[in-house]
């Protein structure tokens, strides 16, 4: 073995080596996306192009939050746009209403997140599999008929008349990330490219590490046979909680930096075709895989640009990707590309058998 | 034998189990001593499985009580019950499809043995140890990086215990742990319960439809049917037990393993 072994916490060899090599398999991974994303800009590809990269790290966020629900703790909450929406309306409020930078308001919101999640996840306790999605879904197109129909005047500016949260056109005017006051007006694009690149990364080792620990275990346990997991003491009401609480934060928070980035936020965040096209990226990368989400945006992006001239038949596309994906490939392109480096690749390269022979869950 | 003047492990009390009007477990009364092999038999349907769910608080039971160690378990759920040192197998090849054989093993160490009120970030040194101690102990070692899925059914029954085990349990209800294997199968899992007997004082319970398996492991038979307990005692009076032929082991089966029992005597006794 290439691996000097020193096993960590006294566990086997073997299974120790593999995490490890899992683990510089994901830094020369994340490193090498890093670098192209860091130097992207250098190459001035447009407003146009740095705006959708940024769009590209928001939903990247978003779809990894929510593979942690429902790929890896097999809860099939449609749910996440709400929680998105609520964590971003509530910070937006904040600065509507009260004045409050979104550089706070956020945290506030990525709070106020992790609790309509924990909420939902409450809700949803005593449901399995579809009955799950319906519930879910209900919630998030309440919510939206709840904003849309709210039309009561709440306040007014001039003769025009403001409901509480803006009803159907949203909420404007509570401030942006401040980007245009601090870089000149040609640079302002950088600051929220290179602040949704900080976040991807953050979001992905925090969605990494728990993946990767007990608390992932759990999770899994819990989604591969539940009666098992509770004769082994994983309460199942706990760690489904606990995954909501969780994946709640960064979506939420995610929900504030769109908000700041767009300036505006509104009902239209939870109309199903937006969650159609983030299922397809958890769909298409891989469910429950730790790459998939990322992966999963990156070809569902790229497929909407080049889809462009289609118009409407765009979202008909990427239901029909979607459905060929579950019904064909189950377990994305993430794992079409584990099988082909497992069955063709590992065996053919010797030094890398050895320590590769059948490899991790995930 | 010393004479049990102490309180069973497990002690069941009345207990019913009603699904609708139907009484799957009828009120049944047992008690399994401290260290010993309690083997239960009897036809499909006679709510053996049933009885496992209710004593480990998958299934709670209808009415009666039912105490592990000197503590009422009879409402407890099947976290508490496994944190109180009681574990249990399940007929199907129940483990967690997608993860490693280690993995499967980890969960039950880590969250297995004592109430963990929030996960580290790490599995613990104590549970990579007794993974590690499981493993050899279940001769899957060689297993530990496959997918729970792609196992051989043998060591898919092997994981099954293999976790069981690894929650640190005193009790360990074992529900047909050969069922679907072959002859040699068998024969490894049943040197396996023999070495988890030596290794430590661990007392079983289990359901199983192998006669030869049953006899030969258990020091004392329970046959049941239609929820009520028909038989109870050593395996030698089985077939001496005219209901027990009549609605369990039929004539032919019983001279054969009347056959059975006089080898494992047989063995008993050289081995001695």
């Amino acid at each position: 073995m290439t691996i000097p072994s020193t096993p960590a916490h006294g566990s086997s060899g073997a299974y120790a080596a593999a995490r490890r090599q899992d683990l510089r398999l994901d830094l020369a991974i994340g490193f090498a996306l890093l670098a192209i994303a860091v130097i992207i800009p250098i190459l001035s590809p447009g407003k146009y192009i740095l705006g959708q990269f940024t769009l590209f790290f928001i939903w990247a966020c978003v779809v990894t939050q929510w593979n942690l629900v429902f790929g890896v703790a097999g809860v099939y909450s449609l749910a996440q746009m709400a929680v998105f929406f609520l964590g971003g309306y509530a910070a937006a409020m904040l600065g509507f209403y009260l004045e409050i930078s979104i550089w706070y308001g956020a945290w506030v919101g990525a709070v106020f997140a992790v609790f309509v999640s924990v909420v939902i996840g409450a809700a949803t306790l005593r449901l399995q599999g579809p009955y799950v999605l319906l519930l879910t879904l209900a919630i998030a197109v309440v919510i939206q008929a709840l904003v849309q129909s709210d039309v009561n005047c709440f306040f007014y500016e001039g003769k025009i008349c403001y409901p509480l949260t803006g009803g159907p056109r949203g909420l404007m005017k509570f401030g942006d990330l401040g980007f245009r006051d601090w870089l000149a007006y040609k640079q302002a694009p950088l600051g929220t490219y290179y602040l949704g690149l900080l976040l991807l990364v953050i979001n992905t080792i925090f969605a990494f590490v728990i993946i990767k620990s007990p608390f992932g275990s759990a999770f899994r346990a819990l989604r591969d046979n539940q009666p098992l997991a509770s004769s082994r003491g994983i309460a199942r009401v706990k760690y489904q909680i606990l995954v909501f609480a969780l994946s709640g934060f960064f979506t939420g928070l995610m929900g504030s930096v769109y908000a700041g980035h767009f300036r505006t936020i509104g009902p239209a965040l939870l109309d199903l075709d937006l969650l159609l096209f983030l299922f397809s990226m958890l769909v298409v990368g891989g469910l429950g895989s730790r790459w998939g989400p990322i992966i999963g945006c990156i070809i569902i992006m790229v497929a909407n640009e080049l889809m462009k001239d289609l118009g409407e038949w765009r979202m008909i596309a990427f239901g029909a990707i979607t459905v060929a994906f579950i019904v064909l490939l189950r377990e994305g392109v993430v794992g079409v590309i584990q099988s082909v480096w497992r069955g063709y690749i590992v065996p053919r390269v010797p030094w890398l058998s050895d320590v590769r022979r059948s490899g991790l869950a995930e | 034998m010393d004479d049990s003047a102490h309180e069973p492990l497990l002690s069941c009390r009345g207990v019913f189990k009603y699904f609708g009007a139907m009484a799957a477990v009828d009120d049944l009364n047992l008690d399994v001593q401290q260290g010993e092999v309690l083997g239960i038999g009897g036809p499909n349907g006679a709510g053996k499985t049933t009885l496992f769910d209710v004593i480990s608080g998958l299934n709670p039971a209808s009415a009666g009580t039912i105490t592990f160690d000197g503590n009422d378990i009879t409402k407890a759920n099947p976290v508490q019950i496994c944190h109180a040192g009681l574990s249990r197998t399940y007929q199907l090849n129940a483990a967690f499809e997608t993860l490693p054989v280690r993995e499967n093993i980890l969960c039950a160490s880590y969250y297995g043995p004592r109430n963990v009120f929030f996960p580290k970030l790490r599995f613990d040194r104590e549970a990579q140890r007794i993974t590690d101690e499981v493993l050899e102990f279940t001769e899957l070692l060689d297993y530990e990086m496959v997918i729970a899925r792609e196992l051989p059914v043998l060591q898919r029954k092997l994981l099954m215990i293999a976790s069981a085990l690894a929650t640190r349990p005193r009790l360990l209800l074992l529900d047909e742990p050969v069922g679907g294997l072959n002859v040699d199968e068998i024969e490894v899992v049943m040197a396996l319960v023999r070495r988890m007997r030596e290794d430590r004082p661990l007392t079983v319970i289990l359901i199983e439809h192998v006669m030869r398996f049953l006899v030969a492991l258990s020091d004392r038979v329970v046959v049941m049917h239609h929820g009520s307990k028909i038989y109870e005692g050593l395996a030698e009076g089985l077939t001496k037990d005219q209901t027990v032929v009549d609605v369990y082991l039929g004539e032919g089966a019983a001279r054969r393993l009347e056959h059975i029992i006089d080898e494992e005597l047989h063995h008993g006794h050289d081995a001695s």
